[in-house]
Protein backbone atom coordinates (compact mmCIF):
# COMPACT_ATOMS: atom_id res chain seq x y z
CA UNK A 1 0.00 0.00 0.00
CA UNK A 2 2.68 2.50 0.40
CA UNK A 3 5.60 2.87 -0.94
CA UNK A 4 8.79 1.17 0.68
CA UNK A 5 11.04 4.06 0.34
CA UNK A 6 8.34 6.00 2.44
CA UNK A 7 7.87 3.66 5.35
CA UNK A 8 10.32 4.10 8.72
CA UNK A 9 11.80 0.85 9.22
CA UNK A 10 9.39 -0.89 11.79
CA UNK A 11 10.72 -3.04 14.35
CA UNK A 12 10.45 -7.35 13.92
CA UNK A 13 6.57 -7.77 13.68
CA UNK A 14 5.34 -9.48 16.98
CA UNK A 15 2.00 -10.44 15.44
CA UNK A 16 3.19 -13.90 14.22
CA UNK A 17 4.32 -14.43 17.53
CA UNK A 18 1.41 -13.83 19.12
CA UNK A 19 -0.91 -15.21 17.52
CA UNK A 20 1.08 -18.53 17.65
CA UNK A 21 0.74 -17.45 21.92
CA UNK A 22 4.34 -16.65 22.55
CA UNK A 23 4.38 -15.04 26.07
CA UNK A 24 7.37 -13.34 25.76
CA UNK A 25 6.20 -11.62 22.24
CA UNK A 26 2.67 -11.02 24.21
CA UNK A 27 5.38 -8.79 26.55
CA UNK A 28 6.94 -7.26 24.18
CA UNK A 29 3.28 -6.18 22.40
CA UNK A 30 2.13 -5.44 25.46
CA UNK A 31 5.43 -2.75 25.97
CA UNK A 32 5.76 -1.98 22.31
CA UNK A 33 1.85 -0.58 22.49
CA UNK A 34 0.40 -0.45 25.72
CA UNK A 35 1.27 3.19 25.69
CA UNK A 36 -0.62 3.66 22.68
CA UNK A 37 -3.53 1.77 23.20
CA UNK A 38 -3.43 3.16 26.53
CA UNK A 39 -3.81 6.98 24.94
CA UNK A 40 -6.10 6.04 22.40
CA UNK A 41 -8.43 4.33 24.93
CA UNK A 42 -8.24 7.02 27.18
CA UNK A 43 -9.47 9.68 25.00
CA UNK A 44 -12.22 7.66 24.53
CA UNK A 45 -13.37 6.44 27.43
CA UNK A 46 -12.15 8.90 29.91
CA UNK A 47 -13.74 7.36 32.64
CA UNK A 48 -13.54 3.55 31.81
CA UNK A 49 -10.54 3.36 30.47
CA UNK A 50 -8.32 0.25 32.37
CA UNK A 51 -11.66 -2.07 31.34
CA UNK A 52 -11.22 -0.79 27.89
CA UNK A 53 -7.58 -1.22 27.62
CA UNK A 54 -7.98 -5.02 28.99
CA UNK A 55 -10.87 -6.22 26.37
CA UNK A 56 -8.59 -4.39 23.36
CA UNK A 57 -5.31 -6.06 24.19
CA UNK A 58 -7.42 -9.46 24.69
CA UNK A 59 -9.48 -8.77 20.92
CA UNK A 60 -5.87 -8.10 19.65
CA UNK A 61 -4.18 -11.68 20.93
CA UNK A 62 -7.07 -13.01 19.13
CA UNK A 63 -6.87 -10.83 15.64
CA UNK A 64 -2.95 -11.13 15.96
CA UNK A 65 -3.39 -14.14 13.12
CA UNK A 66 -4.96 -11.49 10.94
CA UNK A 67 -2.22 -8.78 10.66
CA UNK A 68 -1.20 -8.60 7.02
CA UNK A 69 2.37 -5.99 6.75
CA UNK A 70 1.07 -5.40 3.28
CA UNK A 71 -1.97 -3.71 4.14
CA UNK A 72 -1.26 -1.67 7.08
CA UNK A 73 1.97 -1.47 9.66
CA UNK A 74 1.60 -3.26 12.86
CA UNK A 75 1.37 -0.06 15.06
CA UNK A 76 -1.79 0.75 12.57
CA UNK A 77 -3.22 -2.54 12.81
CA UNK A 78 -2.88 -2.46 16.50
CA UNK A 79 -4.60 0.96 16.59
CA UNK A 80 -7.46 -0.09 14.51
CA UNK A 81 -8.55 -3.25 16.81
CA UNK A 82 -8.31 -0.68 19.44
CA UNK A 83 -10.22 1.48 18.06
CA UNK A 84 -13.21 -1.21 16.68
CA UNK A 85 -13.18 -1.80 20.10
CA UNK A 86 -13.93 1.46 21.41
CA UNK A 87 -16.26 2.29 18.78
CA UNK A 88 -18.24 -0.83 20.06
CA UNK A 89 -17.92 -0.36 23.90
CA UNK A 90 -19.28 3.20 23.06
CA UNK A 91 -21.99 2.11 20.45
CA UNK A 92 -23.04 -0.77 23.82
CA UNK A 93 -23.40 2.56 25.66
CA UNK A 94 -25.52 4.64 23.75
CA UNK A 95 -28.01 1.54 23.54
CA UNK A 96 -28.20 2.28 27.90
CA UNK A 97 -28.82 5.33 29.96
CA UNK A 98 -25.68 6.83 31.15
CA UNK A 99 -24.55 9.34 33.81
CA UNK A 100 -20.99 10.21 32.06
CA UNK A 101 -20.32 13.14 31.38
CA UNK A 102 -19.03 14.38 27.95
CA UNK A 103 -15.76 16.28 27.73
CA UNK A 104 -16.57 20.02 27.87
CA UNK A 105 -14.02 21.15 25.28
CA UNK A 106 -11.93 17.96 23.76
CA UNK A 107 -8.32 18.16 23.68
CA UNK A 108 -6.35 17.72 20.84
CA UNK A 109 -2.54 17.39 20.47
CA UNK A 110 -0.97 19.47 17.68
CA UNK A 111 -0.26 16.98 14.49
CA UNK A 112 2.87 18.99 14.48
CA UNK A 113 3.84 17.47 17.88
CA UNK A 114 2.23 13.92 17.85
CA UNK A 115 4.71 11.03 17.69
CA UNK A 116 5.64 9.84 15.04
CA UNK A 117 4.97 6.09 15.37
CA UNK A 118 4.19 5.14 11.76
CA UNK A 119 4.35 5.77 8.49
CA UNK A 120 0.54 6.16 8.17
CA UNK A 121 0.33 8.85 10.88
CA UNK A 122 3.03 10.85 9.07
CA UNK A 123 1.18 10.75 6.02
CA UNK A 124 -2.11 11.43 7.64
CA UNK A 125 -0.07 14.30 10.08
CA UNK A 126 0.64 15.61 6.42
CA UNK A 127 -2.72 15.35 4.99
CA UNK A 128 -4.40 17.23 8.02
CA UNK A 129 -2.73 19.96 7.65
CA UNK A 130 -3.84 20.18 4.05
CA UNK A 131 -7.67 20.63 5.08
CA UNK A 132 -9.87 23.21 6.08
CA UNK A 133 -9.45 24.37 10.24
CA UNK A 134 -13.04 23.25 10.41
CA UNK A 135 -12.82 20.00 8.41
CA UNK A 136 -9.82 19.02 10.55
CA UNK A 137 -11.62 20.06 13.40
CA UNK A 138 -14.74 17.75 12.83
CA UNK A 139 -12.34 14.85 11.17
CA UNK A 140 -10.08 14.86 14.73
CA UNK A 141 -13.40 14.83 17.30
CA UNK A 142 -15.36 12.19 15.08
CA UNK A 143 -11.97 10.17 14.55
CA UNK A 144 -9.88 10.61 17.82
CA UNK A 145 -12.73 11.06 20.05
CA UNK A 146 -15.20 9.01 18.74
CA UNK A 147 -18.07 11.71 19.09
CA UNK A 148 -20.70 11.08 17.02
CA UNK A 149 -21.89 13.66 13.99
CA UNK A 150 -24.82 14.82 16.53
CA UNK A 151 -22.72 15.23 19.48
CA UNK A 152 -19.63 17.09 16.98
CA UNK A 153 -23.12 19.94 15.33
CA UNK A 154 -24.09 20.06 19.50
CA UNK A 155 -20.70 21.09 20.19
CA UNK A 156 -19.72 22.95 17.64
CA UNK A 157 -22.74 24.84 16.14
CA UNK A 158 -22.40 23.21 13.07
CA UNK A 159 -25.83 22.40 11.33
CA UNK A 160 -25.29 18.33 10.91
CA UNK A 161 -25.54 17.98 7.25
CA UNK A 162 -22.10 20.13 7.59
CA UNK A 163 -20.67 17.98 10.41
CA UNK A 164 -21.56 14.85 7.68
CA UNK A 165 -19.80 16.75 4.79
CA UNK A 166 -16.80 17.54 6.88
CA UNK A 167 -16.84 14.53 8.29
CA UNK A 168 -16.60 12.97 5.10
CA UNK A 169 -14.77 14.69 3.24
CA UNK A 170 -12.19 14.87 5.50
CA UNK A 171 -11.59 11.43 6.15
CA UNK A 172 -11.77 11.05 2.04
CA UNK A 173 -8.33 13.06 1.85
CA UNK A 174 -6.60 11.28 4.74
CA UNK A 175 -7.67 7.79 2.73
CA UNK A 176 -6.56 9.26 -0.40
CA UNK A 177 -3.63 10.37 1.24
CA UNK A 178 -2.64 6.82 2.37
CA UNK A 179 -3.34 5.06 -0.81
CA UNK A 180 -1.33 7.73 -2.99
CA UNK A 181 -4.09 8.78 -5.14
CA UNK A 182 -6.36 11.86 -6.21
CA UNK A 183 -9.27 12.24 -3.76
CA UNK A 184 -11.76 11.33 -6.75
CA UNK A 185 -10.48 8.05 -7.29
CA UNK A 186 -12.22 4.98 -5.70
CA UNK A 187 -9.48 1.92 -6.11
CA UNK B 1 -15.94 -11.73 -7.21
CA UNK B 2 -16.25 -8.20 -6.27
CA UNK B 3 -18.74 -6.98 -8.29
CA UNK B 4 -18.78 -3.08 -9.52
CA UNK B 5 -20.90 -0.84 -7.80
CA UNK B 6 -22.54 2.48 -9.39
CA UNK B 7 -22.40 5.76 -8.59
CA UNK B 8 -24.88 5.30 -5.66
CA UNK B 9 -23.97 1.92 -4.76
CA UNK B 10 -19.87 3.32 -4.06
CA UNK B 11 -21.70 6.44 -2.24
CA UNK B 12 -23.52 4.31 0.29
CA UNK B 13 -20.82 1.96 0.63
CA UNK B 14 -18.45 4.74 1.09
CA UNK B 15 -21.17 6.24 3.26
CA UNK B 16 -21.12 3.20 5.43
CA UNK B 17 -17.46 2.86 5.81
CA UNK B 18 -16.73 6.10 6.82
CA UNK B 19 -19.37 5.34 9.55
CA UNK B 20 -18.19 1.64 10.43
CA UNK B 21 -14.93 3.99 10.85
CA UNK B 22 -15.99 6.48 13.06
CA UNK B 23 -19.18 5.59 14.82
CA UNK B 24 -19.74 1.89 13.91
CA UNK B 25 -22.78 0.14 12.35
CA UNK B 26 -25.31 -1.55 13.54
CA UNK B 27 -26.70 -4.83 12.23
CA UNK B 28 -28.45 -3.95 9.73
CA UNK B 29 -26.12 -1.99 8.12
CA UNK B 30 -23.22 -4.05 8.40
CA UNK B 31 -25.47 -6.60 6.31
CA UNK B 32 -25.88 -3.80 4.11
CA UNK B 33 -21.92 -3.36 3.54
CA UNK B 34 -21.84 -7.22 3.05
CA UNK B 35 -24.00 -6.89 0.32
CA UNK B 36 -22.41 -4.27 -1.20
CA UNK B 37 -19.28 -6.49 -1.25
CA UNK B 38 -17.14 -3.84 0.71
CA UNK B 39 -17.11 -4.88 4.04
CA UNK B 40 -13.86 -5.73 3.55
CA UNK B 41 -12.26 -2.49 2.58
CA UNK B 42 -10.20 -1.36 5.83
CA UNK B 43 -9.11 1.85 3.66
CA UNK B 44 -11.30 3.79 5.97
CA UNK B 45 -10.57 2.29 9.26
CA UNK B 46 -6.97 2.71 8.49
CA UNK B 47 -7.05 6.76 7.80
CA UNK B 48 -8.77 6.92 10.92
CA UNK B 49 -6.46 5.38 12.97
CA UNK B 50 -4.00 7.14 10.93
CA UNK B 51 -5.66 10.64 12.24
CA UNK B 52 -5.88 9.02 15.98
CA UNK B 53 -2.47 7.98 15.75
CA UNK B 54 -1.41 11.35 14.48
CA UNK B 55 -3.00 13.39 16.75
CA UNK B 56 -2.23 11.65 19.84
CA UNK B 57 -0.50 12.48 23.09
CA UNK B 58 1.36 9.17 23.94
CA UNK B 59 0.81 8.51 27.59
CA UNK B 60 2.63 5.25 29.27
CA UNK B 61 0.07 2.38 30.71
CA UNK B 62 0.10 2.12 34.82
CA UNK B 63 1.62 -0.75 35.41
CA UNK B 64 -1.21 -1.94 37.05
CA UNK B 65 -3.55 -2.21 33.99
CA UNK B 66 -0.45 -4.09 32.29
CA UNK B 67 -0.25 -6.95 35.14
CA UNK B 68 -3.88 -7.52 34.86
CA UNK B 69 -3.83 -7.60 30.97
CA UNK B 70 -0.93 -10.18 31.34
CA UNK B 71 -2.72 -12.19 33.82
CA UNK B 72 -5.75 -12.21 31.55
CA UNK B 73 -3.73 -13.69 28.82
CA UNK B 74 -2.56 -16.29 31.22
CA UNK B 75 1.23 -14.84 30.76
CA UNK B 76 2.98 -14.54 34.32
CA UNK B 77 2.51 -10.59 35.44
CA UNK B 78 4.50 -9.13 37.66
CA UNK B 79 8.17 -11.01 37.58
CA UNK B 80 8.13 -11.92 41.13
CA UNK B 81 4.23 -12.24 41.79
CA UNK B 82 3.04 -15.56 41.80
CA UNK B 83 -0.07 -16.64 40.40
CA UNK B 84 -1.32 -20.09 41.92
CA UNK B 85 -3.35 -21.15 39.17
CA UNK B 86 -0.05 -20.96 36.96
CA UNK B 87 2.99 -21.17 38.58
CA UNK B 88 3.80 -24.72 37.87
CA UNK B 89 2.91 -24.91 35.04
CA UNK B 90 4.64 -21.80 33.39
CA UNK B 91 7.33 -20.56 36.04
CA UNK B 92 10.46 -21.29 34.65
CA UNK B 93 8.68 -24.32 32.88
CA UNK B 94 9.33 -26.40 36.13
CA UNK B 95 8.04 -29.81 36.27
CA UNK B 96 8.51 -31.93 38.93
CA UNK B 97 11.54 -34.75 38.24
CA UNK B 98 10.22 -38.15 37.65
CA UNK B 99 12.27 -41.38 38.44
CA UNK B 100 13.67 -43.62 35.45
CA UNK B 101 15.42 -46.95 35.45
CA UNK B 102 18.96 -45.78 35.15
CA UNK B 103 22.54 -45.47 37.13
CA UNK B 104 24.71 -42.89 38.49
CA UNK B 105 27.34 -44.66 39.40
CA UNK B 106 28.30 -48.05 38.03
CA UNK B 107 28.82 -50.77 40.98
CA UNK B 108 31.80 -53.16 40.63
CA UNK B 109 30.02 -56.27 39.62
CA UNK B 110 28.72 -54.70 36.53
CA UNK B 111 29.32 -55.83 33.52
CA UNK B 112 29.31 -53.38 30.41
CA UNK B 113 28.88 -56.08 27.42
CA UNK B 114 25.79 -57.32 28.12
CA UNK B 115 25.17 -59.56 30.90
CA UNK B 116 23.49 -58.88 33.82
CA UNK B 117 23.67 -55.71 35.41
CA UNK B 118 22.61 -53.10 38.69
CA UNK B 119 20.39 -50.60 38.29
CA UNK B 120 20.20 -47.91 40.52
CA UNK B 121 17.92 -44.89 40.63
CA UNK B 122 18.92 -41.43 40.06
CA UNK B 123 16.50 -38.66 38.89
CA UNK B 124 15.72 -36.61 35.69
CA UNK B 125 13.85 -34.06 34.95
CA UNK B 126 11.21 -34.55 31.94
CA UNK B 127 11.73 -31.54 30.56
CA UNK B 128 15.33 -32.08 30.32
CA UNK B 129 15.30 -35.45 28.75
CA UNK B 130 12.85 -34.11 26.45
CA UNK B 131 15.32 -31.30 25.10
CA UNK B 132 18.57 -33.97 24.53
CA UNK B 133 19.96 -34.09 21.92
CA UNK B 134 19.16 -37.01 19.91
CA UNK B 135 22.39 -38.72 19.20
CA UNK B 136 22.65 -42.01 18.92
CA UNK B 137 23.05 -44.69 22.29
CA UNK B 138 26.61 -45.32 23.38
CA UNK B 139 26.00 -46.00 26.79
CA UNK B 140 23.62 -47.24 28.78
CA UNK B 141 24.31 -45.98 32.09
CA UNK B 142 25.53 -41.86 32.31
CA UNK B 143 25.72 -39.58 35.18
CA UNK B 144 23.89 -36.46 35.08
CA UNK B 145 25.79 -32.94 34.60
CA UNK B 146 25.30 -30.68 37.39
CA UNK B 147 23.34 -27.51 36.89
CA UNK B 148 25.59 -24.91 35.40
CA UNK B 149 26.80 -22.27 37.57
CA UNK B 150 25.65 -19.02 36.42
CA UNK B 151 27.84 -16.48 38.23
CA UNK B 152 25.29 -13.61 38.35
CA UNK B 153 21.69 -13.94 38.47
CA UNK B 154 19.66 -11.45 36.84
CA UNK B 155 16.44 -13.03 36.92
CA UNK B 156 15.35 -13.82 40.60
CA UNK B 157 12.41 -16.35 40.05
CA UNK B 158 14.46 -18.83 37.76
CA UNK B 159 17.42 -18.49 40.47
CA UNK B 160 14.56 -19.74 43.02
CA UNK B 161 13.15 -22.19 40.79
CA UNK B 162 16.72 -23.75 39.82
CA UNK B 163 17.30 -24.21 43.48
CA UNK B 164 13.82 -26.14 43.97
CA UNK B 165 14.68 -28.46 40.82
CA UNK B 166 18.83 -29.32 42.48
CA UNK B 167 17.09 -29.30 46.44
CA UNK B 168 14.68 -31.87 44.63
CA UNK B 169 17.22 -33.68 42.96
CA UNK B 170 19.69 -33.87 46.07
CA UNK B 171 16.86 -35.72 48.49
CA UNK B 172 15.82 -38.20 45.25
CA UNK B 173 19.80 -38.82 45.07
CA UNK B 174 19.98 -38.97 48.63
CA UNK B 175 16.98 -41.48 48.69
CA UNK B 176 18.21 -43.51 45.75
CA UNK B 177 21.56 -43.93 48.02
CA UNK B 178 20.06 -45.18 50.83
CA UNK B 179 17.84 -47.38 48.58
CA UNK B 180 20.34 -48.87 46.48
CA UNK B 181 22.70 -49.40 50.08
CA UNK B 182 19.38 -51.03 51.66
CA UNK B 183 18.76 -54.18 49.64
CA UNK B 184 20.30 -56.42 47.52
CA UNK B 185 21.23 -55.60 43.84
CA UNK B 186 18.18 -56.32 41.29
CA UNK B 187 19.22 -58.11 38.65
CA UNK B 188 17.74 -57.02 35.89
CA UNK B 189 17.67 -58.62 31.98
CA UNK B 190 18.83 -56.63 28.59
CA UNK B 191 15.82 -56.06 28.05
CA UNK B 192 14.82 -54.08 31.55
CA UNK B 193 17.45 -51.24 30.07
CA UNK B 194 16.65 -48.30 29.48
CA UNK B 195 18.49 -47.03 27.14
CA UNK B 196 19.59 -42.91 27.89
CA UNK B 197 20.79 -40.87 25.29
CA UNK B 198 24.23 -39.72 25.84
CA UNK B 199 24.75 -36.31 27.18
CA UNK B 200 27.66 -34.43 25.76
CA UNK B 201 30.25 -33.66 28.88
CA UNK B 202 29.55 -31.18 31.01
CA UNK B 203 30.79 -27.97 30.14
CA UNK B 204 32.41 -24.94 32.32
CA UNK B 205 30.44 -22.25 32.02
CA UNK B 206 32.68 -19.07 31.51
CA UNK B 207 32.50 -16.45 34.75
CA UNK B 208 30.32 -13.31 33.16
CA UNK B 209 34.35 -11.62 33.53
CA UNK B 210 35.74 -13.91 31.17
CA UNK B 211 32.74 -13.98 28.85
CA UNK B 212 32.98 -10.24 29.21
CA UNK B 213 36.79 -10.58 27.61
CA UNK B 214 36.18 -13.02 25.30
CA UNK B 215 33.28 -10.87 23.57
CA UNK B 216 36.16 -7.99 23.35
CA UNK B 217 38.44 -10.22 22.47
CA UNK B 218 35.84 -11.70 19.11
CA UNK B 219 33.74 -9.63 18.47
CA UNK B 220 35.22 -6.67 15.92
CA UNK B 221 31.79 -4.08 16.71
CA UNK B 222 31.74 -3.66 20.20
CA UNK B 223 30.59 -0.08 21.42
CA UNK B 224 32.29 0.76 24.94
CA UNK B 225 30.45 3.16 26.70
CA UNK B 226 31.58 4.69 30.16
CA UNK B 227 28.57 4.79 32.95
CA UNK B 228 27.79 8.33 33.91
CA UNK B 229 25.57 8.19 37.53
CA UNK B 230 23.17 10.71 38.20
CA UNK B 231 22.29 12.36 41.35
CA UNK B 232 20.70 9.52 42.62
CA UNK B 233 22.19 8.32 46.03
CA UNK B 234 22.53 4.71 44.80
CA UNK B 235 24.80 5.65 42.07
CA UNK B 236 26.90 8.07 44.04
CA UNK B 237 30.59 7.74 42.72
CA UNK B 238 29.91 4.48 40.63
CA UNK B 239 31.86 4.46 38.00
CA UNK B 240 32.26 1.36 35.12
CA UNK B 241 31.08 0.51 31.62
CA UNK B 242 29.08 -0.89 29.11
CA UNK B 243 29.98 -3.41 26.49
CA UNK B 244 27.47 -4.33 23.74
CA UNK B 245 28.47 -6.28 20.13
CA UNK B 246 25.19 -5.34 17.45
CA UNK B 247 26.68 -8.92 15.67
CA UNK B 248 26.42 -11.28 19.10
CA UNK B 249 23.66 -9.60 20.23
CA UNK B 250 25.25 -9.68 23.73
CA UNK B 251 26.48 -7.42 26.41
CA UNK B 252 27.68 -6.78 29.66
CA UNK B 253 27.49 -3.67 32.59
CA UNK B 254 30.33 -3.81 34.71
CA UNK B 255 29.99 -1.82 37.92
CA UNK B 256 32.29 -0.43 40.49
CA UNK B 257 30.91 1.51 43.72
CA UNK B 258 27.22 0.88 42.61
CA UNK B 259 24.98 0.53 45.90
CA UNK B 260 24.37 -3.31 46.83
CA UNK B 261 20.64 -3.54 46.70
CA UNK B 262 18.51 -5.30 49.13
CA UNK B 263 16.23 -7.86 46.56
CA UNK B 264 13.48 -7.33 48.93
CA UNK B 265 12.95 -3.79 48.59
CA UNK B 266 14.46 -3.27 45.07
CA UNK B 267 15.91 -4.53 42.25
CA UNK B 268 18.36 -2.65 39.00
CA UNK B 269 16.67 -3.02 35.55
CA UNK B 270 18.65 -1.80 32.76
CA UNK B 271 16.78 -0.30 29.82
CA UNK B 272 18.62 -0.13 25.97
CA UNK B 273 17.22 2.50 23.37
CA UNK B 274 18.18 1.72 20.14
CA UNK B 275 18.02 4.22 17.71
CA UNK B 276 16.16 1.78 15.07
CA UNK B 277 13.46 1.62 17.97
CA UNK B 278 10.95 4.42 19.46
CA UNK B 279 12.33 6.01 21.76
CA UNK B 280 9.36 6.02 23.95
CA UNK B 281 10.00 2.19 24.59
CA UNK B 282 13.27 1.16 25.30
CA UNK B 283 14.06 -2.60 25.21
CA UNK B 284 14.13 -4.29 28.48
CA UNK B 285 17.60 -4.99 29.37
CA UNK B 286 17.05 -7.57 32.61
CA UNK B 287 16.93 -7.12 36.09
CA UNK B 288 19.75 -7.50 38.39
CA UNK B 289 21.30 -7.23 41.67
CA UNK B 290 24.54 -5.87 43.16
CA UNK B 291 25.67 -7.68 46.10
CA UNK B 292 29.40 -5.86 46.62
CA UNK B 293 30.58 -2.04 46.01
CA UNK B 294 33.64 -3.64 44.23
CA UNK B 295 33.65 -4.89 40.82
CA UNK B 296 30.14 -6.46 39.66
CA UNK B 297 29.96 -7.68 35.88
CA UNK B 298 26.20 -8.33 35.20
CA UNK B 299 25.09 -9.86 31.75
CA UNK B 300 22.86 -8.11 29.66
CA UNK B 301 19.76 -9.84 28.99
CA UNK B 302 18.05 -8.07 26.24
CA UNK B 303 14.20 -8.60 25.31
CA UNK B 304 14.18 -7.50 22.00
CA UNK B 305 17.42 -7.04 19.15
CA UNK B 306 19.33 -3.75 19.84
CA UNK B 307 20.78 -2.74 16.72
CA UNK B 308 22.52 0.73 17.10
CA UNK B 309 21.66 1.57 21.45
CA UNK B 310 21.90 4.98 21.94
CA UNK B 311 21.89 4.88 25.31
CA UNK B 312 21.84 2.81 28.26
CA UNK B 313 20.04 3.62 31.55
CA UNK B 314 19.86 1.88 34.89
CA UNK B 315 16.58 2.35 37.09
CA UNK B 316 15.71 1.41 40.32
CA UNK B 317 12.58 -0.68 40.25
CA UNK B 318 10.04 -2.71 42.42
CA UNK B 319 11.31 -6.41 43.11
CA UNK B 320 11.16 -8.35 39.83
CA UNK B 321 11.13 -5.30 37.42
CA UNK B 322 8.76 -3.60 35.70
CA UNK B 323 7.25 -3.74 31.71
CA UNK B 324 7.49 -0.28 31.69
CA UNK B 325 9.64 2.21 33.85
CA UNK B 326 8.26 5.46 35.04
CA UNK B 327 11.62 6.13 35.12
CA UNK B 328 11.75 7.96 38.94
CA UNK B 329 15.44 6.48 39.67
CA UNK B 330 17.75 6.01 37.35
CA UNK B 331 20.69 5.68 38.43
CA UNK B 332 23.29 5.51 35.94
CA UNK B 333 23.57 5.95 32.41
CA UNK B 334 26.19 5.41 29.25
CA UNK B 335 25.47 7.25 26.01
CA UNK B 336 28.17 7.76 23.03
CA UNK B 337 29.50 10.62 23.01
CA UNK B 338 27.74 13.13 20.40
CA UNK B 339 29.72 16.00 18.10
Amino acid sequence: MFPASDRPPDPAPLMGRVAAGDAVAIRECLARYGGLVWSIARRFEYSDAEDAVQEIFLDLWKSAARFDPGIASETAFVAMIARRRLIDRRRSRRRRPTTEQMPEQPTFADPASAPDTCAEASQAARALDQLRPEQRQVLVMSTAHGMSHGEIAAQTGMPLGTVKAHARRGLLSIRAALLGVDQGENP
Amino acid sequence: MKRTLNEIETFRAQELLLQRATEGLDDAEAHELAALGADEDYSFDLAASAVDIATLKVEVMPIGVADKILIAAGVEASRTMVIPSMAMSTLAGYVPPRMISTGSTIPPNVQLGGGPVVGVVVPLVENQQSQLPPTPVAARFIERPPAPVIPIQSRKRSTSYAWIAAAASIVLAAGAVVWATQREPEVITKEKIVEVPVQPPPRKEPTAAEARAQLLATERDVTTLAWTPTKDPNGAGASGDVVWSATAQRGYMRFVGLTPNDLKQLQYQLWIFDKDRDQAYPVDGGVFDVSSTGEVIVPITARLRVNEPVLFAVTIEQPGGVVVSKRERIVVTAAPKTG
